[in-house]
């Protein structure tokens, strides 16, 4: 039962923006919250067969992101590019990605990350599958086919897709489970999957030669106007950095008095498990 | 600005490899340094990955990359652990390199895929205790025999030595025929006869298991010639064309990072009143120090961008080898003035660096070899 995943991944700026954020080559990376979601699809493929595409929309520079995928493993790398795509908000992107992931049709799992390191979101992945009329599932941290038809509770047609999945998600310290029906969009806990290392001989295969597909406005059915700033009904106003003062405390008395208080701190403000 | 030479795929090749060396090597480099431990647990996933045969074509097992993406590599390793960077450069350039350039297709079959994938570790024996610089000197000799060649050898400061799997020997085969004479044979460890000295105690460098290599009435199979008989020093020279890039890159990796903790320092420690970066005597060993680091770039990847070229690279080779080695000496040694004491402990990397930096001005040709062959070939002599 093969699967055909799409991952929707993104470069994002490495340094925090200066005015008008411009990516450079030099200045861009894959999103790090992208590569779980690409290692995700990877193993899914690796168990069951099928194929994994990358997608993206962004600037041309976001085809080394796709390269990247491509030498992690995927099998197709697809760019949605064009001057017009610039200034789009989480909800223009959400639509021009859904009418990229509509063009791959048929697929069974749309994957993102559960947000980027640049903008933070975490908008994205769930407006897209609301455009696309999908379940989604959101922090997924380990996800499977259901052998048999778990909301039938009759087994599956031989040689049918896996098209029921048992899903594990984490949220605020639960583990959720889920029996969800494909096409589906699921986000990927950061810390569910390792990415894996990248071999060398993965980026030479990558590059000889470079395969990706770009992919105009038009070659998804949408329009100058609709997207962009233009297209945008939301707008970043303003973007202030936020300095927090360190400040020093010395805890008193006895050492085993100090212990106790810095543990008691350091659990009041989350930073070591209950 | 982007830089010159580069191209996406060296870019996403360096992310590679920082990445993996700041995940898995950088936790483990001053340990393995003081405990002078080869770290196996790194390495073989650097075999998986193709870190051993990054030149190699796919089809016997390398990642068949390019001369350029292998400085990269080179570099990058050595900014982390100068002591595995020379494991790979030794590995790669002067073991793996000439068996691909000079071997016979079976020779490859035999030996190519296993070292590409790190499998095996190769070394490269040329130095003995009486014969450095002057290479056409050697005294160990393979005399013919019926079906072998029988090899006694005293090699010393070899390069990976205590765990290398795959020797390249260099030796008399007609100890009449002077400098015609010399041949490379290889000698697989296990065979009888072949026994590895102690490890060296070096000042720097210590992760990587130099040791000597001894070989007495060793019988070597008469296939194990590499190239023809009397070709070895032109192995050795074509080898160590490429071998010099490779430590040429690995000097530069040594003093970007001594560049990135000076800098890191020059920031963070205060000293009368404001940090040591706006004193202007710290800011002027900022710029000669960020201003080498480029000049030894550009060199390095030029030579490489050359060999990839198909160009001659003995000059520019040997120019950056120099240039490069003398560069990390005095970056690293103005990384470890920037911070005073403490860069004369240990808890401190510049002291790791200013270390490993100091032999780069000596093995594969010293500073004073390669400005014969600049100056040679300058001059058209």
């Amino acid at each position: 039962m093969p699967v055909h995943s799409i991952v929707c991944i993104k470069s994002v700026v490495r340094t925090a923006p200066d005015g008008v954020g411009r990516r450079t080559p030099d200045n861009s990376e894959l999103n790090p919250f992208d590569r779980p979601a690409l290692e995700a699809a990877l193993r899914l493929k690796a168990a069951l067969g099928g194929s994994v595409t990358a997608l993206s929309m962004g600037p041309p520079v976001s085809a080394e992101v796709l390269a990247e995928a491509q030498a992690m493993g995927v099998d197709r790398a697809v760019l949605i590019c064009g001057p017009a795509l610039a200034g789009s908000d989480t909800l223009v992107t959400a639509r021009v990605l859904a009418a990229g992931i509509a063009r791959l049709m048929p697929y069974d799992i749309v994957f993102f990350g559960t947000r980027t390191s640049d903008s933070d979101t975490g908008q994205v992945g769930p407006q897209s599958a609301t455009v696309l009329a999908i379940p989604f599932i959101g922090g997924v941290k380990q996800l499977e086919p259901a052998l048999t038809d778990p909301l039938a509770d009759a087994p599956t047609a031989p040689g049918a897709t896996a098209s029921h999945w048992r899903l594990q998600r984490l949220i605020d310290g639960w583990e959720e489970s889920w029996q969800v029906q494909s096409p589906m969009a699921v986000t990927i806990h950061p810390r569910a999957y390792q990415a894996r290392s990248i071999a060398l001989g993965g980026i030479a295969a990558a590059h000889a030669p470079l395969d990706i597909q770009t992919w105009g406005l038009a070659d998804v059915g949408m329009s100058v106007d609709s997207v962009g700033l233009a297209g945008s009904p939301t707008r970043v106003s303003n973007l202030r950095k936020i300095k927090r003062p360190r400040t020093c405390r010395m805890l008193t008395g006895e050492p085993r008095e100090q212990v106790d208080a810095l543990i008691e701190e350091l659990t009041t403000k989350g930073i070591l498990g209950s | 600005m982007t830089e010159p030479f580069i191209t996406a795929k060296n870019r996403l090749l360096r992310r590679t490899v920082r990445s993996f060396c700041d995940q898995e090597l950088r936790p483990i480099a001053a340990e393995i340094d003081q405990e002078a431990r080869f770290p196996w647990e790194v390495v073989e996933k650097m075999g998986r990955l193709g870190y051993f045969g990054i030149q190699a074509p796919p089809e016997l097992g390398g990642a068949g990359l390019d001369a350029l993406s292998y400085v990269i590599i080179i570099e990058e390793v050595s900014r982390v652990s100068a002591a595995v960077g020379l494991c790979l450069s030794v590995h790669n350039s002067v073991a793996l390199y000439p068996i691909l350039a000079f071997g016979s297709p079976e020779q490859q079959q035999r030996w190519v895929p296993a070292l590409a994938q790190g499998r095996k570790i190769g070394a490269f024996c040329l130095t003995e205790p009486n014969v450095g610089s002057d290479a056409g000197a050697i005294t160990a000799t393979a005399l013919p025999a019926s079906d072998h060649w029988l090899v006694n050898a005293n090699k010393v400061f070899v390069t990976n030595g205590g765990i290398a799997d795959i020797c390249l020997i260099f030796a008399r085969t007609d100890p009449a025929a002077g400098r015609k004479g010399i041949s490379v044979v290889v000698a697989e460890r296990g065979t009888q006869g072949f026994v590895v000295g102690d490890l060296e105690d070096l000042c720097g460098m210590r992760a990587n298991p130099v040791a000597s290599i001894r070989l007495y009435d060793c019988r070597i199979p008469r296939d194990h010639l590499l190239g023809r008989a009397g070709q070895g020093l032109t192995i050795g020279m074509a080898a160590l064309d490429t071998g010099r890039i490779g430590i040429a890159a690995q000097a530069l990796g040594i003093a970007q990072a001594a560049l990135d903790e000076g800098v890191r320092y020059a920031n963070q420690r205060q000293q009368f009143g404001v940090p040591l970066g706006r004193h202007q005597a710290i800011q002027m060993m900022i710029a000669d120090m960020a201003t080498q680091v480029e000049a030894a770039r550009l060199m390095v990847y030029r030579a490489a961008l050359l060999k990839d070229q198909g160009a001659a690279v003995s000059r520019a080779a040997a120019q950056a080898k120099l240039f490069a080695s003398e560069a990390a000496c005095t970056v690293t040694d103005l990384a470890v003035q920037i911070h005073g004491g403490y860069g004369y402990s240990k808890a401190y990397a510049v002291e790791r660096y200013y270390r490993d930096a100091r032999v780069t001005r000596i093995y594969e040709g010293t500073s004073e070899v390669h400005r014969m062959v600049i100056a040679r070939d300058v001059l058209g002599n």
